[in-house]
């Protein structure tokens, strides 16, 4: 690794790959506005400051010119200026942006002043741009740095803990998407955030690279966000990249790097060979002690692999042949090998797998140190009348599972030029190639508007958990170089992880995303500007992947299947837009119409399947090389997308910069709804008073700004709305059709009532209020931005399950029939000071406590369930009053000690000694399904984190603590690790070593027996459910950044590298690996069934800019 | 200013212009991939409708407990089999060994929705005839509403004998015109008489596909439904002409295959003895169609040696191995005796594959070696079955391994459907009703209102096919038991015969889902059951924990919990016990 960086460093340390670079964009890309030269007149020096001394590399520009300089490592500089009023225009990053009369002076000296307070800041809503100080919503942003050193692939992930009020449940895994949650859930679907990139809007921002990124805007309330109208009833996340500035200048190049390593950790502890054999024979003992075995004996237990005798004896082999628990004098190895067949066309398969004494540990053969880069080389400028921003980035990161990759290349190009003066044209333009590798589960969905962009990578029996759940004294591989596996019997049905994974290996998806928007503007007059904007989303998808032939297993697929599909999804936006912008005296009058057209997504996909190619070499197998005939198949799907026609318009009103009035309103029509309920109108008022500017408040200094706003609107949704839901539809396909001519191999079509339409629908609203305080005080030096909010959401669409004499295999009509409140408080609070002239600290402490509750629900279904797993009954269960995805089921006050406390306690099925005890909530003496009841909240009461940056001359040090408190986990692990008849035979956790016996009583795990009943492994209970606070140290960075005095020397105005740590400890106690744990869908979440853990990773950076 | 305001409102009113000439049509988007109820009112259409609720038989979608196939409650609560693999392994099935259902099993909801799900389909059939188009004749609409009506009557018969009292749904209701309100406070075997009654009357005799219901399968069925009621004259009276004169739908006289085994082999689909089947077929596009609520039903651990592998379900029962035992004479052991001492087949449970084991040398019904995989016998072409190397967990399951219903090693891959993570997914037609059932059921008839000789007839009729020697299980080129088998003397009185005919139906119709819906019908099955469990607990003690028949209970199955919410306990009453 450390080779490597060096050699990127040599590479473009040569000047000669960078102007081959140079040249190749400015010839490639043609939208690039050339530089010109100019004439000059007089000379004018000077010197550039700011609070911390000189200010190196700022950018010196004569007004209406492209006549431009930089300063030198001591802030001075030297320009040409001419005219009769020349003025500089002076700007640095950092800085505000400063405009000097040079009048007939020869020698400036400029101060600049500082614009690192968050209140002063520029924030982007999409449609328009304003000064943080006028907001009157609940809005937050994130700087990109904070983005930037969080080493994850998806810009989501890096959100975590950057808003208060933001809650992203993610994964360790490469390429996946998360769950992003903007101030809870406002519905039981669809609650994924609308993102809006350059103010194109977009449901997944898997394509781009962090370094492009140039601000981040959270609209959190309806006064912010329902210009956005329909589709931002979950928040809307504004995102704008880099666009290079309208200034005179010379061409700068950005690099930015990051290479890395994340470490898989250490498994679960799980039972060892030994443990695993004499726990068996315990179980025996159990079974024996409760009477449910009948004579006292050790016959029959996991396949006779450790004998029959009164202790077990670990074998040498496990399986040869077709024998079983040999010890090493009955195997003749020689001679089996001219037995050994591992190929089923070459006859019966003979497998000879020996015995891992010393265990197999199948989490670390799964897993792997998994190394991370990326790269991002930016070229940026522009004129007085142009300006672009072009990017190269590369990602490339290794899952910590084996053969689970990611790599993702992108190129932006943002440009705007003046075609007149008064007429502007611009485009925004990313292209990205994303490919993964071998993934677990599912990746969210790219395009639409119905989608939950939730991660399912945690669903049964995936690799992580078939980790813990196969026997260590199974190999990996056999005696032969083979596979080893549970073929061998006695260890159930665990499938060898490796063997699955290596099968993986080649199994891919690639996406090529085409995102962006080109635009025109037009200044009617200087505060008048029309702009017209045509953006949108194009994705082209490939996949394949491969299924082989196993052998090794006790269930083994014994087909070879070969799949692969393509398709293509294309979103557009068309914008036109009128904006306003006029100060009177102290009337300030900013305002905003629009109309917009778009459409979700529309698209095709096409994907076919074969079996058993002649040969099995990949590149040998296609479609077209399988098995001619019936086996092989073929299918496509077709969509033509939601659309929206939405009209919207928004004023604001300042009044002497104390008083300020906002409203906005939006009115849209989407084709999911039927002409009757076609549009809705979504209006938001919201007022905000600086207190600061009061004459009253000049006598209290220590305030530096303070503001009250409040805000009161309502936003449409329909996220979660099925597009067709106006339909009734009937549907066939494969799966419907029947055989009707007793061909045995081939049917008639059949069709069924897919689905009942409901012309009625209408709008979800959400109603969302928000009173806030946005301050600054001690001159800036403590920052505080707070908020109380609440979000009503009414007329929630949902799919009511239909009764069964309806017939369920029709969707069910979504209907507006329930009511949610999520309410809650955003904290942000932000000390900034130096500590000495040399050492300055900022530590930034957000918060946010939320609040969730289902409502009401049609009063004629009082509740409904969900969340299946291989307990009996549902795990989760929605209903008014209690949170949504509340974990629902018994409740286990103990373990029962004797017969005797069972006969006293009130009557429950397969009760016992060391069995569960459940909580007779209703006291009738008997525990029914009416004594269950809610066992906690996957919702987390408050998330926040506390981000701290040091910096000491060139060093900055850069921490981040996350919390998320007040969750539950349904640890569904426990099923498969805890309990020996639910897989008897597989791997089993170290949790069962401290299990109820007749002289252990004090402890909560249950006897480990062979009885599976009620009052044991099959149900729903409180024995599963954890809790899922945690706190972790997301990232510790050390940086240095080169004194600009070296820097001159090589040419060179930016030079920072860092060593950083990801992830590097976690304060939990939760068993499991991971307390993130999301869901595929916000009615079922945070059931840990095998989550790819989030792991700890380290990271060395380097930037630089000339 | 002046230059503001002119801007200004053109602005405007452009943008005013746009937005009314975008009309409404811009958010009209039809939908993609499905039809309008209005596309199938062609003859095509209607037919499309009507594959659809035979699609259903198998309960696609559902449940492995809710096919008609009813291996779970007909076979497993009959005692003939229990739920086999281990004990956490679908463990929601384990309460129907136990009689432990509860309101809220999602099994038995399964079931409830699937055979409505059938229902649903017929009536849409019935619905979509009253717009059917001009296109389909007179004669076509009848055609179709009678088969449509068949179908219909079999579901509410599943659904009769599985939950008793349910809401009975006519194409009349649905969705948003009180489907919701209709009360489960009717016997509705009138209903399910109606049904077949209007199917024998306008179905033809043979049909130009051979999984069509013809108007021999709804008299058979019809004759099926009286023999429930009990109204044994009525029933008789149908089984004669079924007999006499009955054709498959395909033209074949009804007939007893030559060879037993042949009734559960792909490649003998549709033969003389199908009355009515569910048609399965492998490599047609999705495994939904090849049996899936069998996959499961297969030995465990097989390897390439053995048919697809997975998952150990559906173990046959000590006590069904025993009911084959055979006195010298080849008759069954009528008093029950076969449970005691020797007569007890003989097992390798607790033994090993490596160690040795004969197998039992006694006299036993052919049909054993059909019916039930065991140790050292042939297991169809695939080898000796091994014992414990193909039992997931024998203390849970027993040492036996279900044979109906399993594919040949010779049709690996061609009759079965590898397309899924299994080879379990297979083509063999499942038969609802085959001809040797309605010997059987006109052979209770006989008993109660006809002649025991015509009995006495019926039953050996079904016995000599068993007997014939073509047939038996061969190994190293001779039968693989002891195979003894004879026909019976004409019985000599009621009881006698009852009892024969009840325990002929235990043999020959084992593992097909039939037992337990037999006893609750004979009102025998709080003493056959809980003397079952007495016997098999003793043998599985883990299997069978906590499980007691309750009479007045147990016969139904719990209306769904889940049901009585969505539609009110004034609706759906729950039945009696739970």
């Amino acid at each position: 690794m450390r080779l490597l960086i060096f050699q990127t460093n040599l590479i473009f340390m040569k000047a000669s790959f960078y102007r081959f670079l140079q040249t190749a964009f400015l010839g490639a890309v043609l939208l690039l506005w050339s530089l010109h030269a100019s004439a000059q007149d007089r000379r004018v020096t000077g010197k550039i400051t700011g609070a911390d001394g000189a200010v190196p590399g700022a950018n010196i520009v004569l007004k209406g010119t492209q006549t431009g300089t930089s300063s030198d490592a001591s802030g001075s500089f030297s320009i040409n200026v001419r005219g009769s009023s020349p003025v500089l225009v002076i700007s640095a990053i950092g800085f505000k942006t400063q405009e000097v009369n040079v009048g007939n002076q020869s020698n400036l000296d400029v101060r600049l002043e500082d614009e690192a307070t968050a209140l002063s800041e520029v924030v982007v809503t999409g449609y328009s741009t304003e000064n943080r100080r006028d907001v009157t919503g609940a809005v937050s942003t994130v700087k990109p740095a904070q983005l930037k050193v969080v080493p994850s692939t998806n810009v989501e992930q890096q959100l975590q803990g950057r808003v208060a009020g933001v809650t992203v449940i993610t994964n360790g895994q490469p390429g996946t998407s998360s769950q992003v949650r903007v101030r809870g859930f406002g519905s039981f679907g669809g609650n994924q955030p609308l993102y809006v990139v350059d103010g194109v809007p977009t449901q997944t921002i898997a394509f781009l690279a962090p370094d492009d990124i140039e601000s981040t805007t959270v609209l959190k309330d309806a006064a912010s966000a329902s210009i956005y109208g329909a589709r931002a009833a979950s928040g809307v996340i504004v995102i704008t990249t880099r666009k290079g500035q309208r200034r005179a200048q010379k061409l700068s190049v950005s690099y930015d790097g990051l290479y890395g390593a994340t470490d898989p950790g250490k498994s679960l502890p799980i039972l060892n060979p030994q443990e695993q054999a004499d726990w068996t024979w315990q179980a025996r003992k159990n079974d024996i002690y409760q009477g449910t075995y009948p004579t006292n004996d050790f016959k029959g237990l996991a396949g006779g692999q450790y004998g029959e005798g009164a202790t077990p004896v670990l074998p040498d082999y496990l399986l040869v042949g077709s024998r079983s628990g040999l010890s090493a004098s009955q195997v003749d190895l020689t001679a089996e090998a001219a037995k050994y067949n591992v190929n089923p066309a070459n006859g019966a398969i003979y497998n000879v797998i020996p015995s891992n004494k010393a265990g197999t540990n199948w989490y670390k053969e799964i897993t792997r140190v998994a190394p991370l880069m990326r790269h991002n080389i930016g070229f940026s400028g522009g004129t007085e009348s142009s300006r672009y921003y072009v990017a190269l980035g590369m990602q490339q990161q290794a899952g910590i599972v084996l053969y689970n990759d990611y790599t993702r290349y992108t190129l932006r190009a943002n440009t705007e030029f003046d075609i007149t003066k008064k007429l502007r044209f611009g485009e925004n333009f990313q292209l990205a190639y994303v490919k993964t590798k071998g993934l677990l589960g599912g990746v969210g969905s790219t395009l639409g508007n119905s989608t939950n962009n939730n991660s399912s990578s945690s669903s049964d029996e995936n690799e992580v958990l078939s980790a813990y759940r196969m026997p260590p004294i199974i190999p990996v591989y056999n005696s032969f170089g083979g596979y080893a596996g549970t073929a061998a019997p006695g260890f159930n049905n665990p499938r060898n992880p490796v063997a699955d994974r290596q099968a993986r290996q080649n199994d891919s998806r690639f996406n090529i995303f085409g995102f962006g928007n080109a635009y025109l503007e037009y200044d009617v007059i200087p505060s008048l500007t029309l702009r017209s904007s045509l953006g949108g989303t194009f994705v082209s998808t490939y996949y394949n992947s491969y299924g082989r032939v196993q052998y090794e297993n006790s269930e083994n697929n014994t087909t070879y299947t070969y799949n692969e599909g393509a398709g293509y999804a294309l979103a557009w936006t068309f914008t036109n837009t009128a904006h306003f912008k006029q100060k009177f005296g102290i009337h300030d009058i900013d305002a905003l119409a629009g109309i917009e057209a778009l459409n979700t997504g529309l698209g095709r996909n096409i994907d076919g399947s074969g079996q058993n190619p002649f040969s099995t070499d990949p590149n040998y197998v296609t479609i077209s090389t399988t098995t001619p005939g019936a086996t092989r198949g073929v299918g496509s799907g077709y969509s033509l997308g939601n659309k929206f026609y939405s009209l919207f318009g928004q004023v604001r009103y300042t009044f002497n910069d104390k008083y300020i009035i906002t409203g906005v309103v939006r009115r849209d029509g989407s084709s999911q709804f039927a002409a009757a309920n076609r549009y809705g109108v979504f209006p938001a008022v919201s007022a905000a008073w600086r207190l600061s500017s009061e004459e009253f408040m000049k006598n209290l200094p220590w305030v530096s700004d303070l503001k009250v706003r409040g805000g009161y609107g309502t936003m449409g949704n329909s996220n979660f709305l099925n597009a067709t839901n106006q339909f009734s539809l009937y549907a066939g396909g494969a799966g419907q059709g029947y055989d009707i001519n007793g061909t045995n191999n081939s049917i008639a079509a059949g069709f069924y009532r897919s689905q009942i339409g409901n012309p009625g629908a209408k709008w979800e609203t959400n109603v969302t209020s928000n009173i806030g305080i946005d301050g600054a005080f001690f001159n800036n030096k403590l920052e505080v931005v707070l908020d109380f909010w609440r979000r009503d959401t009414k007329d929630l669409l949902y799919q009511l399950a239909l009764p069964g004499v309806v017939g369920v295999r029709s969707g069910a009509p979504f209907k507006n029939l329930a009511s949610m409140r999520n309410e809650g408080i955003d904290i942000l609070v932000t000390n900034r000071g130096n500590i000495n002239s040399d050492l300055s600290y900022e530590v930034t402490a957000i918060a946010g406590f939320l609040n969730n509750k289902i409502v009401a629900i049609d009063p004629l279904v009082p509740y409904f369930y969900g969340g299946g797993t291989r307990l009996s009954g549902n795990v989760v269960r929605n209903e008014p009053g209690h949170d949504l995805s509340s974990f629902y089921g018994y409740k286990v006050i103990g373990l029962f000690n004797s017969k005797e406390e069972v006969a006293a306690a009130p009557q429950q099925d397969g009760a016992g000694p060391g069995r569960f005890r459940y909580a007779d909530t209703n006291g009738d003496g008997k525990i029914t399904a009416d004594d269950r009841q809610y066992l906690g909240s996957p919702i987390p009461k408050m998330t926040g984190s506390i981000t701290l940056t040091l910096k000491y001359k060139g060093f900055d040090l850069n921490t981040n603590l996350y919390t998320s408190l007040g969750n539950k986990i349904f640890n569904n692990q426990r099923w498969f690790t805890d309990f020996y008849p639910s897989f008897t035979g597989a791997a089993m956790g170290a949790r069962v070593k401290d299990s109820w016996l007749p002289t252990h009583t004090n402890t909560t795990v249950p006897i480990f027996e062979s009885a599976s009943n009620f009052s044991t492994n099959t149900q729903p209970n409180s024995y599963y459910v954890e809790n899922g606070s945690y706190a972790r140290m997301q990232y510790l960075t050390l940086g240095y950044t080169f004194p600009s005095t070296i820097l001159n020397k090589i040419n060179m105005n930016r030079l920072r590298i860092s060593l950083s740590a990801t992830n590097l400890f976690t304060i939990t106690k939760y068993t499991g690996m991971d307390p993130g744990v999301g869901g595929s869908a916000d009615t079922n979440f945070g059931i840990d069934v095998g989550n790819y853990p989030v792991q700890r990773g380290y990271n060395v950076g380097l930037s630089f800019g000339f | 200013m002046k230059t503001l305001i002119t801007k200004g409102t053109l602005t405007a009113t452009l943008l005013m212009a746009v937005s009314f000439a975008c009309t409404d049509k811009f958010l009209e988007v039809p939908a993609t991939g499905q039809l309008s109820g209005a596309q199938l009112t062609t003859k095509a259409g209607l037919d499309g409708l009507l594959m659809g609720a035979y699609a259903q038989l198998n309960a696609r979608g559902f449940s492995q407990s809710a096919s008609s196939f009813n291996w779970v409650r007909g076979s497993v609560s009959g005692g003939e089999a229990n739920k086999g693999s281990n004990s956490g392994d679908f463990n929601a099935l384990t309460p129907y060994e136990t009689y432990q259902l509860l309101p809220s099993s999602g099994e038995v909801n399964a079931k409830w929705n699937a055979m409505y799900e059938g229902i649903a389909r017929c009536n849409s059939v019935l619905r979509s005839l009253g717009s059917a188009g001009s296109d389909v004749t007179a004669a076509q609409k009848t055609g179709l509403q009678a088969e449509a009506r068949f179908l219909r009557g079999h579901y509410y018969f599943e659904l009769k004998r599985n939950f008793n009292m349910v809401p009975f749904i006519d194409e009349t209701v649905d969705y948003g015109t009180g489907i919701e309100k209709v009360a489960n406070n009717a016997d509705i075997w009138p209903k399910i008489e109606a049904d077949f009654k209007f199917a024998q009357d306008n179905l033809p005799a043979t049909q130009s596909s051979v999984g069509r219901a013809n108007k021999w399968a709804a008299m058979a069925y019809l004759a099926k439904t009286y023999l429930y009621e009990k109204k044994y004259t009525e029933a008789k009276a149908l089984f004669d002409q079924v007999i006499a004169n009955g054709v498959t739908s395909n033209g074949l006289k009804y007939a007893l295959l030559a060879n037993y085994s042949d009734n559960f082999n792909a490649a003998k689909d549709n033969g003389s003895e199908s009355v009515f089947a569910i048609q399965a077929a492998a490599n047609a596009g999705s495994s939904d169609n090849a049996n899936p609520d069998l996959v499961l039903n297969f030995p465990y651990n097989t390897g390439s040696n053995g048919p697809a592998g997975c998952c150990g379900f559906f173990a046959p029962s000590f006590e069904l191995a025993n009911s084959f035992r055979v006195d010298a004479k080849g008759l069954p052991l009528l008093d029950g005796s076969y449970n005691t001492g020797a007569n007890q087949l003989k097992t390798d449970q607790g033994i090993a594959s490596s160690a040795a084991f004969t197998p039992d040398a006694g006299p036993v019904d052919p049909r054993l070696d059909w019916s039930i995989g065991r140790r050292g016998i042939q297991y169809l072409d695939w080898q000796p079955h091994p014992g414990l190397d193909w039992i997931r967990d024998q203390s849970f399951a027993g040492p036996y391994s279900p044979k109906k219903f399993v594919f040949y090693k010779s049709q690996d891959k061609v009759l079965t459907d590898g397309s899924s993570w299994t080879d379990g997914y297979s083509a063999i037609n499942y038969n609802i009703i085959r001809f040797a059932d309605v010997l059987l059921m006109a052979a209770e008839c006989e008993v109660e209102v006809g002649s025991l000789a015509t009995a006495t007839n019926y039953v050996n009729l079904v016995r000599t096919r068993a007997a014939n020697p073509a047939g038996f299980v061969i190994q190293n080129g001779k039968p693989a038991a002891n195979y003894v088998i004879s026909n019976y003397a004409t019985f000599a009185d009621k009881a006698t015969a009852r009892a024969a005919v009840q325990f002929e139906r235990k043999l020959e119709l084992s593992g097909e889902g039939h037992r337990f819906y037999d006893l609750v019908r004979w009102g025998t099955a709080a003493t056959v059951l809980n003397a079952f469990l007495a016997y098999e607990s003793k043998l599985l003690p883990t299997a069978y924990s906590g499980g007691k028949f309750t009479a007045g209970k147990d016969e139904y199955q719990p209306i769904p919990q889940t049901q009585i919410d969505y539609q009110g306990k004034d609706v759906l009453t729950q039945n009696p016990g739970y």
